[in-house]
């Protein structure tokens, strides 16, 4: 069953690549097709919460995976209907042919494909093969506008990726190594089997494993101080991609070195060495994008610097360890790609209707496109930490399992930075929201269609943050008694 | 029970990786960088065929077949291809002169070695000396990256230290599953593809080749 996620995409990807220039029959096909991948998604989501754990040799999905399958299906589906209003704009004011839009719908089918490989592969290598498979895709996706700007960071994007990815394949040898002697012939490099004879793995190839993945990975998932790509690809790429990049891809990577925490966890060696790199990793991304943060003079690029906040906060999650911890840090994952994917969809809108990313250029957007503006002070408040936003509730749990654990001094750091980024970041959002729109600017959103999953995302997050459904809620417990339970 | 000629060859192959590292550094033609690189990926593939007669695994055949014929064939085939296509002049152009580099490629070699030492005690497989030169590899391919100016030659860095993580699975595990084999391959060669694209178009828009032109995007 978990092969029709896979086949799905592909012949998605290849209907779009074939019709060509009858672009809205590819729109057609992409929104009906990413919402019979959201079906089909959430139905092995919930398989998987119901029924536990699914091994089907090599594939494979518990409930983490399933968590990241409802990130990857629900905003996959939310981006791809952004795009079609996107699209459009960009078609008529001359960016973009027809030819390149259906391919634009095909690499952006291509892109999930491989994200949900990521995420249902039994075998870590596949997980590696399918990680570098995403950044092979996505290149494409972030040099879409073929300026010189996002050639740039296409290619910085492919190059420090593909460098970085090399070390987990380097990492992923050494935990390869660390099962041989145990399963011999037989060690397959799945996961399932090296869970099983965990307790038995060779510490020291396992610590020197371990490092390599998370500095491989880590690169993917934007950890300071590899995330030196991310504001670049991030900014260049086409909105719905950027939403993507930041809300989906960036938990992937994340999800794989995890994958390799909880082995850790299970060996001889406990979870204590990687725990301490995860926080010491996450602090570092925090304080990082909280200085350029405060001197950002472009709003996409807040917003990217703004995602190396968000995994620090996971990582942090992660570091801590503990119920709440962990608790915290899965429910960030989710609550920061629904409200980063809010916020770049607003993004988009602001960039096609003001055609410039210099946030000393945008003003009265609260005037120009009133929806827009709300929801973007809405996503705002919610991805700064304010209350009653999911966000907050996943911040403030992070934070009490800093406490709980003792780790007192990088908890004081952890509020103190999310206190300068607020204000930081308000300050960006409300100079472009509020003031004197530019002479001669219409007035007018620029597509209503557009402003649809942007108000399916603000509803969610307002949801989430006020209760958190009982079947999400046990499967995050499902997934910590996977970390088993109190680190 | 390892014939000493297995050994033999698996050291003296060894080191013609290591030289190819020394020899890619100190090359100042375009050409020859590609070159060096099939050179050295040969070299890899026959330390993956000894391996597999010492070993009896013939999955490591199959991979030792296809490293000679995607890498020391195929790629640098493309790399010629596209550097001909896009008409890049013929010197490297290290930003680092070559005197300098190699100065700093023997302190990584050593450094390789001081740090791979605790893990090849471990190692049990018989190619685990190999250890310290795949590190070295992957450093020295690091080093290419940045030390040199062309967009191409930082493909060709990453190839070499793609190059040393092969090697390095070689030495501690006698490569891995079959299936992951056959998937990294896969993905380094779409990958130097895909990045052949972009050179290509990186040239058509800023009109070089150079990656130091990549500078415009800062905060």
């Amino acid at each position: 069953m978990i092969e029709a996620a896979l086949i799905l995409p592909a012949v998605l990807a290849a209907i779009c690549l074939l019709l060509g220039r009858r672009t809205r029959l590819v729109e057609a096909v992409s929104v009906a097709g990413a919402g019979s991948m959201l079906v089909l998604g959430l139905y092995l989501v919930l398989r998987t919460f119901d029924e536990g754990s699914v091994d089907e040799g090599i594939w494979y999905m518990d409930q983490f995976s399933g968590l990241m399958m409802l990130i990857i299906v629900l905003i996959g589906f939310l981006a791809m209907v952004y795009s079609v209003p996107y699209m459009r704009h960009e078609h008529d004011s001359g960016e973009v042919n027809q030819k390149r839009i259906a391919y634009y719908y095909g690499f952006l089918f291509l892109f999930i494909l491989t994200m949900v490989l990521v995420v249902v592969s039994n075998n870590l290598g596949m997980v590696w093969i399918a990680v570098e498979a995403t950044t092979l895709v996505s290149a494409f996706l972030v040099g879409f506008h073929n300026k010189a700007t996002s050639l740039e960071a296409t290619w910085k994007y492919l190059i420090i990726c593909s460098i970085g990815i090399s070390l987990a394949l380097l990492g992923t040898i050494f935990i390869y190594a660390s099962s041989l002697p145990i399963l011999g012939e037989g060690s397959d490099l799945h996961w399932t089997s090296l869970m099983a004879v965990a307790g038995q793995l060779d510490p020291s190839f396992l610590k020197i494993g371990f490092v390599l993945v998370l500095i491989g990975y880590g690169t993917k998932a934007g950890l300071a101080p590899m995330h030196t790509w991310l504001p670049d690809a991030h900014s260049q790429s086409p909105s719905p991609v950027s939403a993507l990049l930041s809300g989906v891809l960036l938990n992937c990577a994340m999800y794989a070195v995890l994958r390799y925490h909880i082995l850790l966890i299970h060996s001889p060696l406990g979870g204590g060495f990687s725990s301490g790199l995860l926080l010491l990793f996450g602090l570092l991304s925090l304080g990082i994008a909280a200085a350029f943060i405060i001197t950002q003079k472009d709003y996409k690029r807040l917003l990217a610097y703004s995602s190396i906040e968000h995994i620090g906060i996971i990582s942090i999650g992660f570091g801590f360890g503990g119920f709440w911890g962990i608790f915290g840090g899965l429910l960030h994952m989710l609550n920061h790609s629904l409200t980063k994917a809010l916020l770049f969809f607003g993004a988009g809108n602001v960039l096609q209707k003001y055609g410039t990313k210099n946030i000393s250029e945008v003003r009265g957007v609260g005037r120009t496109m009133p929806f827009t503006a709300a929801l973007l002070i809405i996503g705002s408040l919610a991805i700064t930490g304010s209350p009653p936003f999911s966000i907050f509730t996943s911040e403030i749990m992070v934070l009490t399992a800093g406490i709980d654990q003792g780790n007192l001094l990088p908890a004081i750091l952890y509020s103190a930075i999310l206190v300068v980024v607020f204000a930081a970041f308000m300050g960006h959002i409300v100079k472009m929201v509020f003031g004197e729109p530019p002479q001669g600017m219409e007035k007018g959103e620029i597509s209503k269609m557009g402003l649809l999953p942007m108000i399916v995302l603000a509803a969610a997050i307002l949801i989430m943050g006020l209760y958190i459904p009982d079947i999400l809620g046990d499967a995050l417990r499902d997934i910590i008694a996977l970390f088993g339970g109190l680190v | 029970m390892v014939s000493t000629l297995s050994l033999d060859a698996i050291n003296t192959l060894a080191a013609v990786i290591l030289l190819a590292d020394f020899m890619l550094v100190a090359s100042s033609r375009m050409r020859s960088l590609t070159r060096i690189f099939a050179l050295q990926s040969l070299a890899m593939g026959c330390l993956a065929a000894v391996v597999a007669f010492e070993t009896g695994a013939e999955h490591i055949y199959v991979v030792a077949v296809l490293s000679v014929a995607l890498k020391a064939v195929v790629i640098p085939r493309f790399i010629d291809y596209t550097t001909a296509k896009i008409q890049v002049n013929r010197e490297v152009e290290p930003l680092i002169k070559i005197p300098g580099s190699l100065l700093i490629c023997a302190a990584i070699t050593i450094l390789a070695y001081f740090v791979t030492e605790p893990i090849m005690e471990l190692g049990t497989a018989i190619t685990s000396n190999c250890l310290a030169i795949s590190f070295a590899t992957v450093l020295i391919g690091m080093f290419m990256m940045v030390s040199r100016k062309k967009a191409i030659t930082e493909v060709i860095g990453l190839l070499i230290v793609e190059n040393g993580v092969f090697l390095a699975a070689i030495s501690t595990t006698y490569s891995m599953p079959m299936i992951v084999e056959l998937g990294v391959f896969f993905d380094i060669f779409v990958g130097v593809i895909i990045m052949g694209i972009f050179a290509f178009r990186i040239n058509r828009t800023f009109e070089t080749i150079d990656s130091t032109v990549l500078r415009g995007l800062k905060d």
